[in-house]
């Protein structure tokens, strides 16, 4: 297990160039560690959709990988999105699951204990998966080892979906559910999207 | 004789002709036929993912990388994805363009009971949700996909065309 904020770190230590997508409390804590003009906040564009928009965007901009901070809660909101992954996923999606087994935002309510996501991101096809089928599926356990691995999950060919379990003893800043359409402009820009 | 449902190769013509390059689809029993169309089309990405929501904002993120996405969902799926057509395209101003497979349509026409209750709801939900629609009956309604495309560019807000017919 580690602290989220360290695996914030770590990622934005390593991270140059790729299209970083936070959602729930990875938007709260990832703006802590980054500030870049590929940084794309998802709170409240879906529930459990964080994936398939970032999905979306990789397919379409090839060039550059896209980074996915999801929580497991969401996932479950969503389960039916890791067969897709597992069929379409493109090698440059990297899904990195932060499993803190709570739906934390919203009061941290118990996750069903026994639903394992290594078990469940296996049987839908992830491993040796996408649309690539070179596709990746690991549980990393410290952030050290994070750090250690990130040099090569974010310049090999993917696609990536790598569980991270995490806990969170840092203050949350408080939330902000403003400009979403200001949002995604301002993220085709960076893209020279027009 | 009046022939119901325009045909799959006259709305694959037309969704080509107005650029879109990639089909997200969950096909059903009205969008089936246009579904095989396209996902044989190599001119066109087409996949299938597991559930409307999930399409819905796969659309929205290869928008917004610069992609044209056409969703094609039943109406029932629509009902379904309601929360992402919400977050991943009213909210955020995405124009999602959606092609709806009208389910209960042809039983309702024919006064077949009991009634659908996914044929009832289609048009007040995309009332409810902002969403202007047209109609697909047949062929000479295909004007109704550029009609709704502009619009939806126009608005930079979601759009929609709804079929009543299965495809032929």
């Amino acid at each position: 297990m580690m602290q989220r904020m360290d695996a914030f770190r770590a990622v934005a230590e390593h991270r140059t160039n790729e299209i970083v997508i936070t959602t729930m409390t990875a938007t709260l804590q990832w703006p802590l560690v980054s500030d870049h003009d590929l940084d794309f906040d998802f709170l409240a564009f879906g529930m459990g959709h964080a994936s398939d928009f970032g999905l979306g965007l990789a397919l379409a901009r090839p060039e550059r990988k896209t980074v996915v901070f999801k929580g497991d809660g969401g996932l479950l909101m969503s389960l039916g999105s890791l067969v897709t992954l597992g069929e379409y996923a493109p090698g440059n999606l990297i899904v990195f699951l932060l499993e803190n087994r709570s739906y934390e935002m919203v009061g941290g309510q118990s996750l069903a204990p026994r639903v394992d996501f290594m078990r469940l991101a296996e049987g839908a096809g992830i491993r040796e998966g996408g649309a690539t089928r070179t596709g990746k599926l690991e549980h990393i356990e410290t952030a050290h080892q994070l750090s250690e691995a990130l040099p090569r999950i974010l310049t090999e060919e993917g696609p990536h979906f790598v569980v991270l379990p995490v806990s969170n003893s840092e203050p949350l800043p408080p939330v902000s559910h403003s400009d979403h359409a200001g949002r995604v402009a301002s993220l085709r820009s960076s893209l020279a999207v027009s | 004789m009046t022939v119901h449902g325009a045909t799959a190769a006259a709305t694959l013509f037309e969704i080509k002709q107005l650029g879109f390059t990639h089909i997200i689809a969950i096909p059903d029993s009205e969008s089936a036929a246009l579904c095989d169309a396209a996902d044989s089309d190599p001119d066109l990405f087409y996949m299938s993912p597991c559930r409307e929501g999930e399409s819905v904002a796969i659309a929205a993120g290869l928008w917004t990388g610069g992609m044209k996405p056409l969703l094609i969902i039943q109406n029932t799926g629509l009902m379904e994805a309601g929360d992402a057509i919400r977050g991943c395209g009213i909210g955020p101003s995405i124009p999602l363009r959606m092609l709806v497979g009208w389910r209960g349509y042809a039983g309702a026409q024919a006064r077949r009971l009991p009634q659908d209750s996914a044929y009832p709801f289609t048009e007040p939900i995309l009332d409810a949700w902002g969403i202007p629609y047209a109609h697909l009956m047949s062929d000479d309604d295909l004007p109704a996909l550029a009609d709704m495309d502009a619009l939806a560019a126009s608005s930079s807000k979601p759009t929609a065309v709804i079929s009543g017919w299965k495809f032929r």
